[in-house]
This record gives C-alpha cells, sequence and structure tokens, in this order.
C-alpha cells in the first residue's frame, strides 16, 4: 500500500475513531479536548459562541458530509476562514472544541446531533439551521421519529434564526410550523417511507400523487426553492448547503454547484482486502442501506451487518428494505448478524451465502469486481481488526 | 390448499418491520405447495371477510390510533374472526386487538375487543432489548424476539399467554408474553417474530389453514433460529 493511501486510510480510520468514540462514549481527540474545557468553564460554548455566525446542521443521514460540504462552500464563497466541527463530533464536547479551536474565525458551521440539537440552538444562538432530513434512525436509540420531530417542534418556535429544510419531508415541515423564518426547498415530493400519517394531525396521508397535502394544512406552503426531481440524498443535501452558504453571504459560483450536486461525496471507501480491490460503503440506518444498494454495480456482493450500540440492536428493518437491485448478483453475508441478512435475502429469492470474514468470502468469488456495505461496527471491525490498520496509530500492526 | 393473508395497513403499521412476518408465511407456505394470495388492504380499502390469515404489524402512536380508527369503522377484521379466521397481530397491532389501551395523547380507548387483552402505558422506560420467552404451546421450541414498546398488556384470567418470559419484559404482567386466544394471537415479538421462530410461522399457517403441514426445513431460517436462541440463552 502506498503511504498516501495508507494515509488517507488512518484518516477514514480516525474519522471513524472520533465518530464511534462519541457514540460509545469513549472519549478521544477533539471530544476529550473539549470535555477539558467544558470542565474549566461549563459556559465555555455560549461565551465562545458570541458574535459569530453560526450554521448548524442536523437531520438522520448525511450531516457528516453536509458539514463538510458547507464549510467548503461558504470559505470559497466570502473568502474566509471556516471553523468547522471535527468528523462527525456533533454532541458538547466536539463542538466546545470547534468553537475553541480558532476563535477569532466569523464563521462556524457544527454538526449537531438530532436531539442535542435545541440545547445547541438556546446556547449558540446561530444565524442558520440547515435541517437535512429525519427518517427511522435505530429505533432502540432515538425511539420513533415522531418523538424527534416533536421536540423540534417545540425548539423553534421564535424568530431569531433561518431554518432552511426540505420541505418534501413533513416530519421537518411539522418542526417548523411554529418558527418564524423559514427557507423551504422542495425537490418536486416523494414518499416517505415513515410518514403514512401526518406528524401534527394524525390524519392518514394522501401520497399518491407522490406528494403530501394534510386537511390540516401541513405542506401547503410554498416553497422558495425548487432543485430538481428524482436527486439522491447527498444531492439533495448539496443543495440545502448551497442555499445556507448563500444565506450566510456566500457568493456561490454556478459551475461549483453543479459539480457539487452531480458528484456528491460519498462515504466509501477502498480497501485491499485478500489481494483485492474492494470498494465498501458504510450504511448506518435504513435510510442508507437503502441508498448503498441502489449504488451498487458489481456483480459480487459483500453485505456486512452487526447489531451492537451504534448499529441498532434490532435488525427487523431488514425487512422493510426492498432488495431487487441484488438480484441476478451474488451475495456474501458476513458479520455477527449475517444469517439475519441472509435469510432476508433467501426469502426474495436472492443468491446468497455466509463467510466467517471479508478475507473468506473473497476468496469464494471469482475474478469479477466486489463491493461491500458494512454497518457501522461491521465496518468498523474491517478496518482494526481484519485489516488490522489501528485507528488510533494509522499504522499496520 | 390455498390460503388467502391479509396484511392490514402495513404503511400505518409496519413500523417495526413486521411486515416480514408475511414474506415468511408465504414462502414456508409455497414450499409446501400451498396456493398463496397476499391481499394488501391500505386505509380507504375494505378488509376482506373472506380470509384465512389476518396480520397486523407494530406502529407509532398516531399510526395506530388512526388504523384503529379505520378497522372499527369497516369491521371486516371482527367478523373474519367470528367466522374462525387467524390473526397473528404484533405490538401495536396486539394492543388494538385487545379490549383497551392508550390513545394518540394517552387516553384510554376501546380496542377492538379479539381478545381479552388491557393495555396501558408503563411509568418506567420504554422495554426495549431482547425477548425470550417459552411457549405455552408444548410443541412449540423456545421463541426469540425484539421487543421495543411502552405499553403493558394485562391479559384476563384464564386467557392463555404466547407463553412465559424467561428474560425481557413481554406483557409485563406475571411473567406472560403474548396471547393465544382461539385463533387469535398477539405478540410483543418483532424480529420478525415468524423469521426468528420458523416453527411458530408454521404452527400459524396451520391454525389458518385448519390442517396439519408437512415438514420442511429452510437451512437459512433454522440456521438464523438457532443462532438467536443459542446466543440469548446461556
Ligand atoms: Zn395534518
Amino acid at each position: 500500500m502506498s503511504r498516501s493511501a495508507r494515509l488517507a486510510l488512518a484518516n477514514m480510520a480516525g474519522g471513524i475513531a472520533s465518530y464511534a468514540s462519541k457514540k460509545l462514549k469513549v472519549g478521544r481527540g477533539e471530544t476529550i479536548k473539549g470535555r477539558v474545557i467544558l470542565v474549566i468553564d461549563p459556559k465555555a460554548i455560549s461565551k465562545l459562541a458570541r458574535d459569530r455566525d453560526i450554521v448548524l446542521v442536523s437531520g438522520t443521514n448525511g450531516k457528516t458530509t453536509t458539514t463538510a460540504n458547507l464549510a467548503k462552500i461558504l470559505a470559497l464563497g466570502t473568502d474566509e476562514e471556516v471553523s468547522t466541527s471535527a468528523h462527525g463530533a456533533n454532541m458538547a464536547a466536539g463542538i466546545v472544541a470547534t468553537l475553541a479551536s480558532k476563535p477569532r474565525n466569523r464563521f462556524v458551521v457544527l454538526e449537531c446531533d438530532e436531539l442535542y440539537l435545541p440545547t445547541i440552538y438556546n446556547l449558540v444562538a446561530p444565524k442558520v439551521i440547515v435541517l437535512l432530513n429525519l427518517s427511522r434512525d435505530q429505533l432502540h436509540r432515538t425511539g420513533e421519529v415522531r418523538k424527534v420531530a416533536a421536540l423540534w417542534q417545540k425548539t423553534f418556535n421564535r424568530d431569531d434564526v433561518t431554518l432552511i429544510i426540505d420541505r418534501d419531508d413533513p416530519f421537518l415541515e411539522f418542526a417548523v410550523m411554529d418558527a418564524g423564518h423559514v427557507i423551504r426547498v422542495t425537490f418536486g415530493g416523494r414518499r416517505h417511507p415513515d410518514a403514512a400519517t401526518c406528524p401534527n394531525c394524525s390524519t392518514i396521508l394522501d401520497w399518491t400523487l407522490g406528494d403530501y397535502q394534510c386537511k390540516c394544512g401541513l405542506g401547503s406552503k410554498l416553497a422558495q426553492v425548487r432543485g430538481g426531481k428524482g436527486l439522491t440524498g447527498p444531492s439533495r443535501n448539496a443543495i440545502l448547503a448551497i442555499e445556507a452558504a448563500r444565506l450566510m453571504g456566500a457568493i456561490v459560483p454556478v459551475e461549483y454547484q453543479n459539480e457539487l450536486t452531480a458528484n456528491p461525496p460519498d462515504r466509501t471507501q477502498v480497501f485491499n482486502i485478500a489481494g483485492r480491490t474492494i470498494e465498501t460503503r458504510l450504511a448506518k440506518n435504513p435510510e442508507s442501506w437503502r441508498v448503498g444498494l441502489t449504488a451498487l454495480a458489481a456483480p459480487q456482493i459483500i453485505l456486512a451487518l452487526n447489531a451492537r450500540g451504534i448499529d441498532g440492536l434490532d435488525t427487523s428493518w431488514l425487512w422493510d428494505i426492498n432488495y431487487t437491485e441484488l438480484l441476478g448478483k451474488e451475495v456474501i453475508c458476513v458479520g455477527e448478524r449475517k444469517l439475519d441478512i441472509a435469510y432476508r435475502l433467501s426469502v426474495q429469492g436472492i443468491k446468497v451465502k455466509t463467510a466467517d470474514s471479508f478475507a473468506q468470502a473473497v476468496s469464494q468469488f471469482d475474478n469479477r469486481s466486489i463491493e461491500a456495505v458494512a454497518s457501522y461496527t461491521a465496518f468498523q471491525d474491517l478496518i482494526t481488526t481484519e485489516l488490522g490498520i489501528s485507528a488510533k496509530r494509522g499504522v499496520t500492526r | 390448499m390455498s390460503l388467502v393473508i391479509v396484511r392490514i395497513y402495513h404503511d400505518l403499521l409496519g413500523t417495526y418491520g413486521d411486515q416480514g412476518n408475511a414474506e415468511v408465511l408465504i414462502h414456508r407456505a409455497k414450499a409446501r405447495g400451498v396456493d398463496v394470495e397476499l391481499v394488501e388492504v391500505t386505509p380507504g380499502m375494505a378488509i376482506p371477510r373472506q380470509g384465512n390469515l389476518y396480520l397486523l404489524g407494530g406502529g407509532e402512536d398516531g399510526p395506530q390510533t388512526a388504523s384503529l380508527d379505520l378497522m372499527k369503522e369497516d369491521g371486516g377484521l371482527t367478523a373474519a374472526v367470528q367466522s374462525g379466521a387467524t390473526v397473528f397481530a404484533v405490538c401495536a397491532g396486539f394492543q388494538v386487538i385487545g379490549t383497551t389501551l392508550p390513545g394518540h395523547g394517552g387516553k384510554i380507548i376501546d380496542g377492538l375487543g379479539l381478545v381479552d387483552a388491557k393495555t396501558i402505558v408503563n411509568a418506567a422506560p420504554r422495554s426495549v432489548g431482547e425477548l425470550v420467552v417459552q411457549p405455552t404451546n408444548k410443541s412449540l421450541p423456545i421463541l426469540t424476539g425484539f421487543e421495543n414498546h411502552q405499553g403493558l398488556t394485562d391479559i384476563g384470567d384464564g386467557v392463555t399467554p404466547l407463553g412465559q418470559v424467561l428474560s425481557g419484559v413481554g406483557n409485563g404482567f406475571n411473567k406472560t408474553e403474548g396471547v393465544w386466544q382461539g385463533n387469535v394471537i398477539g405478540t410483543y415479538m418483532h424480529g420478525p417474530g415468524l423469521a426468528r421462530n420458523p416453527e411458530l410461522a408454521d404452527a400459524i399457517l396451520e391454525s389458518a389453514l385448519g390442517t396439519k403441514l408437512t415438514s420442511f426445513t429452510d437451512p437459512f431460517a433454522q440456521a438464523l433460529a438457532n443462532e438467536r436462541r443459542s446466543t440469548l440463552i446461556r
């Protein structure tokens, strides 16, 4: 492996570790730094946020990528340095560390955990909040998607911030129902998999035309911005980021905008596994599995599934996904819950086997190309245990 | 042999993967040469009264109340049960087929009354985790599933539970889990429950068809059931 590839891998692994350390409550790096700051000064967040132009980014999918994109667009479009969250550090400690690192930067773009968003909104007085989407995350963690939406709805009842939302998501439209300033972006409407009923009044929503409009009025407000119909999640998020950057005063060149929405950065990583080059995609929740499966091009696929905390303890969601894209491909399942996914696929008539590791799966395939999708800890296990790359030191064991 | 499976409002009662129960039942019935028809009932559609097996899944509070209102108005499920149809209802679906349950907002409302089961709101935190059950029906092996519910369900005296809780919460009363009254089965087990317990899937098919099935071993189904059992029974 070349030095640069290893470095890239180490960076990626480091990012994973910092994200996981937050979720698993094992502090490292930025998080430790932030904790130290908060111990010394519990009011540090609001002090460091004073007189700065802050944007918060939250939602179920794409927070980390969108935060990074938005920081980049804002820096390019304003010619100023922008402070932004370390990879996925979206709770108090990570946020305070970001604010503290370059306290003279005027612009700050912060990723924020969905449940923590109300607290941080009140602490930092942001100019803009970007709400990307709300869908089922790991069910055992946030409870029901409606509860997150209701928490936001109770929070956003003032006019001291501008909210940018994808109004095609009824949970977001509900969340900003009482908000003072909202910029609604539409992508032409699309069926939301978790919104059979209205988040506001529980009436059954009519999705037959691919959009919703409840008799209580939810969904009837016009959108100010129109994005293209049929865009993927990452492209939609890129458009929301561009709107936020514009609102903060950035000039976004059309070419840059086109490039960003046509080729949004993807959460995949290329690994060398048992002598084969395998593009591996990280899938954190049902929606990102859906997106990940539709992007697969190779004829041979490895699916890696665990069900530890951050992956979601309950694997029932496997049955909510349609695996038509896998028909005709050869699939090998690995991970602690390989049987859950293998059985699900076999019932849909997909040719499937299981293996005890990625390497063992690779050895069962022929020389045609291979791609992989892995749940959070399965991805981590691949990097640290199977490929032997230490997330901490970035060196091969 | 033919079987009509009716899946009720899976848009409303399908938040927890329970629609997988239908896929499993169809797969296992077809393997025995049974002709299966799946009827998807969506809101606004009448619930057919001639089905053999009716499936209800889990859902969030709002959709649960909305689906209960629709089923009360329709009357189809109640009529089908009176003429001997089998019902398999999970979580919010289980609560809905009982006598009373908390409606959207917490007020206690009437359920469909297909089984003697009263659901209340648990003051303790939500019951979330793996559930292991010793079934009442001695011909079944240990059952496993994943529970995720705020309600607790008190089944009436003399009403047969699906089983006794070995670990987890289940109904939350007297270590009971679920209900099996006549041809109506309720449970808190997601997973989906029938994907993780092929023997229970077969028992439900036999109830719906009114006949014994030939044996059938699906290697992945059995491996999954065994893996869950051996991991959770320690
Ligand atoms: Zn409404």
